[in-house]
Order: C-alpha cells, then structure tokens, then sequence
C-alpha cells in the first residue's frame, strides 16, 4: 500500500514547469546564437534572437514571482540550508548516490512536508535561485539595452564581460537541469518525483 | 536611348583618359609644406564666402546669399578629408576665378573620373547594376553620396566607428529625411520609414551605430572588395549568419583595413572586431566552448552511466531475491 502526502502547493508546481520551459526555450535559442553558424542553422538567427529575448523577460518575471511567491508563503525557508552538521549530511547524500542507490539502500533523507529538500538539494538549489539565475537574468537585461554596459574594458567591447557572465551562467544552469532531471528519476520509483511535481503528492 | 549613347560615351572618354594619362592625379605626391601654404592661403580666398562665415559676413554686397548657402564647405571637416590637400581649383577650374563666377563655369567643374579613371570604371560596372542606378540613372553621380568637400576613404579613416558614422550619414541623409528623399525619388515614388522597413532586424538602431548600411545592401559573395552594386530590400543580406559567425564576413567589410591586425587577443576569434563590438556568434572563444561543451558531454555521459549501472543493479537485485 502506498502512502501519500501533499507536498507542493499548486503556485510552486505551476511556476517550476513554466520556469522549465522557459529555460528550455532559451537553451535552445541560446545555444543557436552564440555558436550560430551559417551552414547549420538550430533556430534561425533573428527569429532565435526575437525568441531569447521574449523568453528571457519571461524568466525574469517567473523569477519575480518566485521570490514574492517564496516570501508571502514562507517556502523560502525550505532553501535555506541548516548549518548543524550540514557538512556530514551532504556526505551521506553523496555517498547514497555514488554507492547506496547501486544497493538498493534507503534514502538517507526521504522529502516531508516539512523539509522538502536533502542538505544537497537545499544548497544547490538556493545557489542556483538565488545567484546564478539571478546574474544570468541581469547580464541578459544588458544585452536587451546594452547602452547600460560599459563602453569598453581592457581594450575590447564592454559588453564582453557581460556576455561572459551570461554564457558561464546559463551553462551551470545548463549542466543544473540535466542533473535536475536525472535526479529526479530517484524517488522511490523513477516516475514518482515527477509524478509529485504534477499532482504535487508525495506516493512512498 | 540616348542615356545609353551617353554613357557608352563617357565610358569611351574615361578610357582614353585612362589610357592617355596612366599616372592618375589621384596618384600624385602630395604637396610640399610651401606648396601647402600657397594652397591653404589660395583656398582661404574661397573661403571668405564659401563657408559659415563667409555667409554671416559676406565681404561683398549683392551676393545671393540663398544661393551660396547651398555651396558651403566646413574647413575642418574638409583639411581632414581625403581631398583636403588639395586647391579648390583643382577640381574648379578657370571659370570659378573671379567672382561672379563664369556663367558656365559649373561645365568646366572637374569630373570625379578625371582623376579616379581607374576606379571609376571599375565601380560603373557595379554601380549599373546597383538599385540607384535601375531608378534614378540620369539624377545619380559620385558626388550624390560622396561629397568631395567631406569623404574619407574607409581604408584612412580606420576607426570603425568613424567609417559607420561618415558612411550610414550618407544613406540616412535621404533616406531618413522626406525632403532630401523627394529631391532626388522618381516623383510618385514615396519614403518608406526607414525604421518601419527594418523592423525585422533586432536591435536596429544598434545595428547602425555599429555596422554600415552596404554591410547588407551590397552583395555579400566577393569578399575580397566592397562593392557599389547598391541592392534594395529584396536582394539585400537578410541572413544574420553572414555577420554573426565565426567566418564573419564583417572581416572583409568594415573591418577589412583592420583584420590583418587580428591577433586572437585573449584567445577570442575575431577578437579585432571585439575591440568595437561584442557580436554575438563571431568574437567568441574557442576554448572555453571546448571547455563548456566537454563539462556538457560529461554530465550526460555521467548521468546516463550512472542510471545505466542503476538499472542494471535493479534487475540483479531484484534476480537474486526471486531466487
């Protein structure tokens, strides 16, 4: 018999799939313009480009409402990570994936509604939230109205720097989504985590 | 008919000019410091009426001064121009000597090809098949968009900046303005607004400041010279990759008296062109693509390992209990 628990209220599940799609969209777009290549064309040109832009607005309102959303609700709090042996439970997360998993072991800290994330989860997720997002969607308003970058910098364009930031952050959240969605086939059975993040249940 | 007998013609006569003079002037040394002089101070006489101050003051009484306003030339922009070397009477010739200037003095006005022969044949032939010449053959010279009291050549000028400004000043000077378009357009012919008609391209206006309008309205194939086949909209570069690739062909256009500087400066391509501008698609660094591309692939052979030796625990796992 299984058990259920409710676990995501409706406004996180409707923003993470929206967040999702929007961060698809502009992987996609994104990869198309900056190794744009006449012969191998992902996403035309000024079409990816009208696309970024449109997508990347979008993401900076989700954001928006994500932190609102996070403050009203208190869920902010689930982000957080707890100093008190932090360190130790961060190991025994990596030691259940690099190992406990492989043997069918238990997992060390199963979500509640209480404490949605494992030590792992929380700091990675807070990081990717609340700076890397962040420092992506700014750089991304530059290059929307570039006359706030700098003219030049250490004799070359000043949107370089800018640009620099954008491409690094957008490929850890790149490299973020694909572990994303593999760890999310490591609940109790593969569909149940994506499952929950649906009908925001909980089946253990 | 007869525009084709005229230009046939002219083309004839720059031949033998070409011929007959293979030194072209345009080749010739420039001045002495003294014959500067002579020059600046010959010129200066010009001056007195031919410029700002010239019409606030005018040293003479009677002139026509709405006439003269049309005939102004600014000193500091033209010492800096390619022909500011040069004595107003090379190219006005005797008639303009005294003043009232001769009735028919403006026939005797030097040709662009009197000392370009060898360019102006050359650019005729891309200029015939260029849209200004399909629509306005007879109203059309060099001296519509090239002001010899102005121009400097690209290859002088060097600053990108500077080219796209001296360069989109011509185009836009008609083609930003109803009066100056109408002065010039087949009569019924009506401007279109120049933002309205690019609102395809992202970031228009930016685009202009950084690049030149003949980036896109002059054919993109011969990449070795920049072409005066002016094209409209329908023949016009319209894909975004021909600038924004690693095989920029903004290396052979603006930046081609730059490029052989191009030194993969912190290991960016086209890294002369990042000096200007940050285009997204040509200034980018391989090795950090190669970097980011290898962290890529690894995450996913990673994670896709990872599930692989999972499943297949699973199933021996799940083997050993059923036994």
């Amino acid at each position: 018999m299984t058990n259920r628990v409710f676990m995501l209220p409706l406004w996180i599940r409707l923003w993470h799939w929206s967040n999702a799609l929007a961060i698809i969209v502009l992987s996609i777009t994104g990869i198309s313009l900056h190794f744009s290549d006449p012969n191998l064309p992902l996403v035309e040109f000024s079409l990816a480009a009208r696309i970024h832009n449109v997508a990347g607005v979008c993401l900076a309102v989700l954001w928006v409402v994500f932190v609102i959303g996070n403050i009203v609700t208190g869920n902010w709090w689930q982000y957080v990570p707890k100093p008190p042996g932090i360190i130790g439970r961060c190991i025994s997360q990596m030691k259940y994936y690099g190992g406990g998993i492989f043997k069918g072991e238990p997992e060390p800290f199963p979500p509640t509604p209480e404490v949605n994330f494992n030590a792992l989860q929380a700091i990675t997720y807070w990081s990717i939230m609340y700076l890397v997002l962040p420092m992506v969607i700014a750089t991304g308003l530059v290059f929307l109205y570039p006359q706030f970058a700098p003219d030049t910098l250490f004799g070359l364009d000043g949107l370089l720097p800018i640009a620099l930031l954008h491409y690094l952050g957008a490929a850890v959240i790149l490299l973020f989504m694909v572990s994303h969605i593999y760890l999310g086939t490591m609940g109790p059975k593969v569909s149940s985590l994506f499952k929950m993040m649906i009908t925001g249940w909980y089946e253990h | 008919m007869f525009g084709k007998l005229k230009k046939k013609l002219w083309s004839a006569a720059v031949l033998l000019a070409f011929l007959a003079a293979p030194a072209a002037f345009a080749e010739d040394s420039p001045p002495t410091p003294e014959e500067l002089v002579k020059i600046r101070a010959a010129n200066d006489a010009c001056l007195t009426c031919h410029s700002e101050a010239g019409l606030k003051k005018p040293p003479k009484e009677g002139l026509d001064l709405k006439k003269l306003r049309n005939h102004l030339v600014d000193l500091g922009t033209y010492t800096t121009s390619d022909h500011g070397q040069m004595a107003c009477s090379k190219c006005h010739g005797d008639g303009y000597d005294d003043h009232p200037h001769a009735p028919k003095a403006r026939e005797d006005l030097a040709e662009c090809q009197d000392c370009h022969a060898r360019k102006a044949m050359r650019i005729e032939r891309q200029f015939d098949k260029s849209v200004h010449a399909e629509n306005l053959s007879d109203k059309f010279t060099c001296a519509t968009c090239h002001d010899p009291h102005v121009m400097t050549l690209a290859a002088n000028l060097r600053d990108p900046h500077k080219i796209v400004a001296q360069d989109n000043k011509i185009c836009l000077d008609c083609h930003d303005s109803d009066i100056a378009f109408a002065k010039m357009a087949p009569e019924k012919k009506k401007r279109p607004a120049i933002d309205d008609i690019h609102s395809w391209l992202p970031n228009t206006r930016l685009h202009w400041k950084a690049v030149r309008c003949i980036e896109c309205h002059s054919p993109t194939e011969d990449k070795l010279s920049l072409s005066h086949e002016i094209q409209n909209k329908e023949k016009a570069e319209k894909k975004c990759a021909t600038c924004h690739s690693a095989n920029s062909s903004l290396n052979a256009r603006l930046y081609r008296h730059l490029a052989k500087e191009e030194q993969h400066k912190y290991g960016f391509l086209n890294s002369v062109i990042l000096s200007n501008s940050y285009v997204v698609g040509a200034t980018r660094n391989p090795t950090l693509d190669m970097i980011l591309i290898g962290l890529f692939a690894a995450t996913v052979v990673g994670v896709i390992g990872h599930g692989i030796v999972r499943a297949l625990m699973n199933s021996l796992r799940r083997r050993k209990n059923h036994d």
